[in-house]
């Protein structure tokens, strides 16, 4: 595959599609401020401009992918792209640490994936990732399996008459979401949220271009109705975005499975648009096991990997989501099967019992403080505040109860709760760096919070665990100090 | 744990204490200006006791009690095993970070740190940024070059 090779064709019209999205609320707008629906006659020249800047973005769409080659060569993969700044992006496969197939509606019917190239990129800013945004599957796989032999060859010179072996890959199926999880994860999850917004702004936009005025008499004339129609399209609204919220969570997680690969774990997932993510065994750094205050009551809870994979892409939480939505009782079988040196059954220590009072204030101190003049300023509204403080209050109680740590030869477990509550489960050698913090008022009672970092994507992630004895932290410092002879 | 050993440069005290003045002399103007302003568009004169409070207290904080207060609690220890550091005037942080966890080791001096001899060196892990600030510079450029002799390239922990 030495010879310089085009994306397939229909990556023009995706790039088009992408383009147009991008453009849409600009182009919308410019056609809204000049007047739109309400001056009667529509002016020509926003729609020259909008028919010009469509006609730009096809061209861009279709020159972008004249413009873009791709090849292996030299142990390298090449990439070519850019009309006047042509621009080289040459990727040592080394480096490559996985690709990421997934399909979109275009890719479907031609037999296409989109390829995210996933690098380690401990370098940071430095762009090195790159996306191929259509290309032949047979293609994809060849690819994959090129980058797969470089490295093995690379890695075992000896073993090169057995490759027939380890080029026929075995998968196998470790996890698989049941359709019941599916939509019982779908209801209780947070999209609603982002919908509402979105048909919110939707809402603003066409209130704004309706002739309001001309209205406003009758309006004013039917404001006991009014009040009630709004209140009733709210709701409405809310429950129609709740819906839409659980139908895009059921397409994005339909078919959600785990396989074991080589080395590799591979998650499918996706109905409309499928998804494949390639995460290597040895980039785990670490566990989180999440339960927020909805599903915590129903037993369910979902396992985050903490992975070293590079791309800012991947950033994105949920791809990293291992089990989405799965009951807490068979987390430990499950991880058993997937990452075994990980001990998930494990008693956790609470922090002393003295420690409670500041796991109250720490929630809530903020929340009663602003209550006060909230109380004074609004008042019999403002109580409502006190309220909140309250439940704010409870949150830091529950946090109490909520936070442990465990200490075992190799691993360290630390929960806590600040909404969601958090379990990080992590291995000694992972640990980039440990630290405690007190303040002057807690080393007079020997307290004291331990924090920890692991590498994340392109950053880092942070455990907590707050409020433990003293001599716990000191107790796990010494126990992540590398060597202890030399101190104690 | 213990404290670590090592104290930063004792000119870093005097620096901070520049610092501090800066920030002062910076404050001092604004409150100049809001003086005129009083005088001539007759602003209420409650803004100028407020300004010469937070002057005062600037003066106090920022120049006198602050920079001894970080500069008596910040410590620091290399050994070949790791790195532990202690800072915070309220809030107190001891970290450590193994040496194998240590990707690289940088030093920086701004003008007037150079001016005092001093510098900063800021030690990176895979995920996170670890700075003691002000020490001697001949001592930071050891410890640089010592920091780095010791931190292996731990691979495939990352």
């Amino acid at each position: 595959m030495f010879e310089p090779k085009r994306l397939h064709p229909i990556s023009a019209v995706i790039n088009f599609v992408k383009g147009l999205k991008d453009a849409v609320l600009p182009l919308v707008a410019i056609v809204f401020l000049n007047g739109g629906f309400t001056s009667g006659s529509i002016e020509w020249i926003p729609i020259l401009v909008s028919a010009g800047v469509l006609l730009l973005i096809l061209a861009s769409g279709f020159i972008r992918w004249l413009r873009f080659t791709y090849r292996m060569e030299e142990g390298e993969l090449r990439i070519e792209y850019g009309l006047f700044f042509r621009k080289k992006r040459y990727i040592p496969i080394d480096r490559i640490q996985s690709l990421n197939f997934s399909e979109g509606i275009f890719h479907r019917p031609f037999q296409l994936v989109k390829v995210d190239v996933e690098t380690a990129g401990s370098s940071g800013n430095e762009k090195s990732e790159a996306e191929l945004t259509a290309i032949r599957k047979e293609e994809a796989e060849q690819l994959e399996e090129m980058i797969h032999e470089y490295k093995q060859e690379k890695w075992t010179p000896a073993e090169e008459e057995t490759d027939e072996s380890s080029t026929e890959e075995v998968r196998e199926k470790v996890y698989e979401m049941k359709m019941k999880e599916i939509i019982l994860m779908a209801i209780t999850s947070g999209g609603a949220g982002v919908v509402l917004s979105g048909v919110g702004v939707f809402f603003s936009q066409v209130m704004e271009a309706l002739p309001l005025g001309a209205i406003y008499q009758e309006v004013v004339d039917w404001i006991q109705i009014g009040v009630l129609v709004v209140a009733f399209t709210a709701i409405l609204i809310l429950v129609i975005a709740y819906g839409i919220s659980i139908l895009l969570t059921i397409g994005r997680y339909a078919n959600f499975t785990v396989f074991l690969q080589d080395n590799d774990l591979v998650i499918t997932r996706g109905w409309l648009e499928k998804k494949q993510m390639t995460i290597p065994l040895n980039r785990i750094q670490g566990l989180r096991i999440d339960e927020n205050l909805i599903r915590q009551p129903l037993g369910y809870a979902s396992v985050t990997i903490i992975s070293a994979g590079g791309s800012l892409l991947q950033s994105d939480e949920n791809q990293l989501r291992l089990l989405p939505f799965i009951k807490k009782a068979e987390i430990a079988g499950v991880m058993r099967n997937i990452v075994e040196e990980y001990d998930l059954d494990i008693e956790l220590s609470r922090p002393p019992k003295r420690s409670l009072p500041r796991y109250i204030i720490r929630q809530s101190w903020l929340f009663w403080l602003a209550s006060i003049p909230t109380s004074i300023i609004f008042f019999p509204l403002g109580l409502l505040s006190l309220l909140v403080a309250a439940a704010a209050s409870f949150l830091g109680w529950i946090g109490y109860y909520d936070a442990g740590w465990n200490i075992s030869e190799r691993q360290m477990t630390l929960r806590s709760r600040s909404l969601i509550k958090q379990t990080f489960i992590m291995k000694k050698h992972r640990i980039q760096a440990a630290s405690m913090t007190q303040t002057i008022l807690q080393k007079r009672i020997r307290l004291g919070s331990v924090r920890v970092s692991l590498k994340s994507g392109a950053g880092g992630a942070v455990a907590h665990c707050y409020y433990l004895n003293e001599e716990t932290v000191g107790d796990m410092l010494d126990w992540y100090q590398p060597d202890q002879k030399i101190r104690r | 744990m213990e404290e670590p050993a090592r104290q930063i440069s004792r000119r870093a005290l005097t620096l901070w204490r520049i610092y501090g003045m800066i920030q002062f002399a910076i404050t001092f103007v604004v409150s100049a200006a809001l003086i005129v302003a009083i005088v001539r568009w007759e602003w209420p004169i409650w803004i100028m006791w407020v300004a010469a409070a937070i002057l005062v207290l600037e003066l106090i904080f920022s120049v006198w009690l602050l920079p001894s207060l970080k500069w008596k609690r910040w410590r620091y220890e290399v050994t070949e095993q790791d790195v532990e550091l202690q800072h915070g005037i309220l809030l107190i942080t001891k970290t450590l970070v193994p040496m194998v966890r240590v990707q690289h080791v940088d030093t920086e001096q701004g003008p007037l740190l150079r001016k005092f001899r001093l510098a900063t060196i800021s030690i990176s892990t895979a995920a996170t940024v670890h700075k003691i600030p002000a020490l001697d510079e001949q001592e930071a450029e050891e410890l640089r070059q010592s920091i780095s002799a010791l931190a292996r390239v731990a691979e495939d922990d990352v």
